[in-house]
């Protein structure tokens, strides 16, 4: 056996997997600066005078939630290419864009009922916001255990991409028929210029910058395993391929 | 369109002759009913009013998971699913016919577990029974249409009945707020609500060309 590894053990086959594949290593060295900075920044923001030190969460909340509308939005998108090109490479950045989503959807579940227990009082409310999360939680959730129920190969590609752009037309359906049947949001409306108090803009951005980063760099670290696991795949069936004839 | 009243007609003509998905999806609901009670004992006739459309859309919804599953599961006797496939023209069609089907079924079992429901927990219908049923009609176009999407995924991996529920519940939550809440107003004889009408039109709409431009690649084989 070689000492250190070939290259093709790294190196996805696929072209556009290879060139996205090659940004992942320096993104990561930016996402370490980044998380330096970013948890300086969240341990020196002022303490809230109403909420106390939790309101600290809003530095890790909001930018997960975006993270995982990216991670749906992705999984829809590339699902969609996926019918349209069949390049098996589009399927497997719609499971990476899956499962980054469902990881970000999750850790927002799990801040905001810590946060809203410390301010609103209790840990769940049926708020609009959150029952349109949980829902799409749940959508995608479906969607993975659709993809692990399924014998795997062409047709799961095909019926997971179906179900990925279902995903993506409930998420407006989903917040419509909250807007008519629920009252009004505890969420803010929007994060207005003004409503972060004195020092709480930097940790904020950096929030928001950080987690973006640390979403492309989980979502294409993601897509690479699964480049490689389909190259090792074929190098697998040929091998036994050629031991049968 | 040829195609769709011909798989309209099959099914409707293979559910007639054995009747087993029917007696099953009403057996089931009237199952139910002894269930809501035993959960919720001893109400006055008017909270039974006010909690009737939760319940009947909750025996709805199972029902129609059931009756859903097996619209498919029977395609898979004898391969008959590649004989759908190979029907002639747009597969969309085919959708159209299966999802029709199963609309007509999943409304008689509606129907006839509302006068169960009505009688069984003292609430009158009979007043309002056309409001009642055009709302319920409308939000089940909507059930059908999806749950036929997602049936024809469903049945081809493991676990078949229990991937069913968990793909098709999220996708109905609007359907379902819509129908609960027009439903309501219709049993208590107010004027339907204008906005849950429109959500289970827009939604009955998107679903029907969102199941008839993607079953072609559900079918593909």
């Amino acid at each position: 056996m070689p000492t250190s590894k070939p290259d093709r053990y790294t190196v996805p086959s696929n072209a556009t997997e290879r060139i996205t594949s090659r940004i992942i290593r320096p993104l990561g060295v930016i996402l370490v600066l980044l998380l330096v900075v970013y948890g300086w920044a969240v341990y020196n923001a002022p303490i809230d005078r109403v909420q106390g030190v939790i309101q600290k969460i809003l530095y890790v909340h909001p930018p997960l939630a975006y993270g995982a509308y990216l991670g749906f939005a992705v999984t829809g998108i590339a699902g969609g290419l996926y019918l349209w090109r069949r390049e098996e490479a589009w399927d497997r950045l719609a499971i990476a864009g899956a499962e980054v989503g469902v990881l970000f959807c999750t850790l927002m579940i799990v801040t905001g009922p810590i946060w809203a227990k410390g301010t609103w009082g209790r840990y769940w409310s049926w708020d609009p916001r959150l029952t349109v999360t949980l829902l799409l939680w749940f959508v995608y959730l479906a969607y993975m255990l659709l993809r692990s129920f399924s014998a795997g190969g062409e047709r799961t590609a095909r019926f997971a991409a179906v179900y990925g752009i279902l995903g993506i037309v409930l998420i407006p359906l989903n917040y419509y028929i909250i807007e008519i049947f629920s009252g009004r949001s505890m969420h803010p409306e929007n994060l207005e210029r003004g409503s972060l108090g004195a020092g709480m803009g930097f940790p904020f951005l950096m929030g928001n910058l950080t987690l973006f980063i640390a979403f492309v760099y989980l979502l294409l670290l993601r897509w690479q395993v699964e480049a490689l696991r389909a190259d090792e795949a074929q190098r697998i069936h040929q091998r036994v391929g050629a031991e049968g004839d | 369109m040829g195609v769709t009243w011909a798989i309209l007609w099959k099914d409707l003509l293979g559910e007639w002759r054995s009747r087993d998905r029917m007696v099953a999806m009403l057996l089931f609901c009237f199952l139910m009913a002894v269930v809501f009670w035993f959960a919720l004992p001893d109400r006055h006739p008017e909270q039974w009013k006010e909690l009737l459309p939760g319940l009947l859309w909750t025996a709805y919804v199972f029902a129609s998971l059931l009756g859903l599953n097996r619209s498919f599961a029977l395609e898979l006797e004898n391969d008959a699913l590649a004989g759908l496939a190979l029907a002639p023209g747009n597969r969309g069609f085919v959708f159209l016919g299966k999802a029709s089907a199963s609309f007509i079924l999943i409304s008689g079992v509606e129907a006839l577990t509302a006068a169960a429901f009505g009688l069984l927990f003292g609430v009158d219908l009979t007043e309002v029974w056309l409001a009642f049923a055009g709302t319920v009609a409308l939000a089940t176009i909507g059930i059908a249409s999806i749950g036929t999407l997602l049936a024809a995924m469903a049945v081809r991996s493991r676990f078949q009945e229990l991937l069913l529920p968990i793909l098709m519940l999220p996708a109905l939550f609007p359907v379902l707020a819509a129908a609960v809440e027009a439903t309501r107003a219709a049993i208590s004889g107010l004027p339907l609500p204008f906005e849950a009408i429109q959500l289970l039109i827009v939604v009955d709409g998107i679903y029907l060309v969102v199941g008839f431009l993607t079953f072609d690649f559900i079918l593909d084989e």
